[in-house]
Order: structure tokens, then sequence, then C-alpha cells
């Protein structure tokens, strides 16, 4: 009787050991993995843009569809030929003497640009993958394949986590209309500005990707940008988006945009 | 439990503490290494996309 008692309070010491081992392994293994796995990424990327101002830009010879999201319904901007007209008040335009890069894909796996977001810090920064697999978004935030390449007319959609691998979206509520959402694929530095307060919505609800949300209250075609994660922040019943636009674009070569401190 | 594999330790008291230390962080990296990695899809903090990629995480 007294070893069955001792063995069952073993057995309850050893779960409960193991469930603390588990909450460390998520709340902070995970982080150090990730944070070590985006530096990588970063590395990668500035080593690329180093070498050659074309080494990143997207492989015009590789599709990087396979996969498997990259069939998202309304994905496909199908109306490129459109000029940008944000419809949301106060907008200005996109310059014109900086087209857009070609809507070739980017390779799939890859990182291509890195993401910059005053609000969530002034040291945020986070490289932006091709593809949305899980794998994937323990490296960086990830581009929904099929969405738009980075300031083209159509939806720049990305991926990230809320919670767990360097909690990168964590802070994503904290966004308000006005924000600055900077990317930079090497060439170029990409203005967004956000124009909604976060909105919740369903998992399933593949209609905030479209190249024309109308959710977010567009109507017209433009060069229009998309964040996803996980709402609630330690769940997955919903979907957390934020929406933004595209407002300044500037060449690389003439240093950070006005929207990015220091 | 415990008390059992203590007692089929070898060695004295102090060879017997290197060991089960020993045992402990093989255990430990074992999980971190193998255990969580695959126990972690079935929680849902993977679930960041709203397409049907998350059919895959799942």
């Amino acid at each position: 009787m007294r070893l069955l008692v001792r063995t069952l309070s073993e057995l309850c010491l050893t779960v409960g050991l193991l469930t603390v081992l588990l909450v460390v392994y998520l709340l902070y293994w995970t982080g150090v993995r990730a944070d070590g796995a985006m530096r990588g990424e970063l590395d990668r990327l500035h080593r690329q843009w180093s070498a050659g101002p074309a080494a990143g830009r997207p492989d015009p010879g590789h599709d990087g569809s396979g996969d498997s999201a990259s069939d998202a319904p309304g994905a496909e901007p199908g109306s490129n030929t459109r000029p940008s007209q944000s419809g949301s008040a106060g907008s200005r335009s996109v310059p014109a003497a900086q087209p857009p890069p070609p809507p070739s894909a980017y390779r799939s796996g890859a990182p291509f640009a890195v993401m910059y977001i005053p609000r969530l810090g002034a040291h945020w920064a986070k490289p932006v993958l091709q593809g949305t697999g899980t794998a994937l978004l323990k490296k960086g935030l990830g581009h929904y394949p099929g969405t738009a390449p980075l300031g083209a007319v159509g939806n720049f959609a990305v991926a990230g986590h809320r919670r767990t691998y360097g909690d990168p979206f964590k802070d994503l509520p904290r966004l308000r209309p006005g924000d600055a959402v900077v990317l930079t694929d090497g060439t170029s530095w990409f203005t967004y500005r956000v124009d909604t307060p976060p909105y919740r919505t369903l998992p399933d609800d593949t209609t905030v990707l479209d190249p024309v949300p109308a959710e977010a209250g567009r109507t017209r075609p433009g060069r229009y940008l998309t964040l996803t994660t996980c709402d609630p922040e330690w769940g997955h019943s919903h979907r957390l988006i934020v929406w933004g636009h595209l407002d300044e674009v500037s060449p690389a070569s003439g240093g950070k945009p006005k929207a990015l401190p220091g | 439990m415990y008390a059992w594999i203590w007692r089929h330790l070898p060695g004295n008291a102090w060879v017997k503490a290197l060991t089960s230390l020993v045992l402990v962080l093989g255990i430990v990296y074992l999980l971190f290494q193998y255990v969580f990695p695959w126990a972690e899809p079935l929680l849902p903090f993977n679930d960041v996309t709203v397409d049907n990629g998350m059919a895959v995480a799942r």
C-alpha cells in the first residue's frame, strides 16, 4: 500500500515536471531557436544584398509555388494593369518613377525581404520568407504564395507567430491606423501605412487576402498589405488581421526612409 | 520508482548522484530535441494563417 502511494505520487511529480519543462520549451526554448534562425536568415539576406544588387531578387526561372497554400482562392491579382488608387483618405500616390518589381514569384522557402515595424520596437526587424509552412514560420515571417509581390498592385500578405518561436507578432494588436510597416528587398524601401485597427476573423476567411479585400473597406485595386496572426494570443479559434497600403517607395541607396527611427 | 532507480545505480552515493545528473540531462535533451517538437503541432500556437495551409499544420 505504501509502495503504491509512493509510486503514484512520484508519477504525479513526474507529470508535473514534464509540464513545467514543456512550458519552458514553448516560452523560452522556441524563442531562442527562432531568434537564432531569424538572425541567420537576416544575415543571409544581407550577404546576398552586399554580394550584388540582383542577388536578392525573385528568381524568374523558378515559380516557387510548390507550397500547398499557393492555390488560395482569389489570390490571383487579376487587375494588375490598373494604376494605384488607394481607397483610403489622405493617402499619397506612389511615385511613378519607382516601378514595382515584376510579379514573378519569390523562391519558395528563401528569405527575400526584411520587415520593420517601429511601433513594435526600434529594433524590431524580421526576415520575410516565401511560403507559410509550419517549419518556415519558425524561421521568420511568411509571405503567402499567390499574393502580390512586395510593392506591386494587389495584396502583399504576410503571416507570423503571435506566440512561441520568437513571438514576432505578439504586439500586433498595438498597431493603429497610420503606423508604418517598412519593408526592404535590398533594392528599395517600401513604406506601408496601417489603415485599420486589428480585425478579428475566422481561420478559414481567406477573403482577407484578396487583391481588393472588401472587409478592409477597399473598393478599388491598390498596393495593399495584409498581416495575419492567431487570436486569442494562445489560441487558434480566430485570426487577427491588419491591413495597410503602400505609401512611399524609395531606393535602398537613398538611406532609411523617414518612417524608421535612427 | 525513483528509490528503485537509486538502489540499482552502481557505485557510492557520489557516483550515483553524478549518474543521476547525467541521466536527467539526457532525458531533458531527448525531450527538447525530439518529444516536444513532435508534440508541439498538437498545440494551437502554430495556426497563424488564414488559408488551407493550416490543414497541414494540424
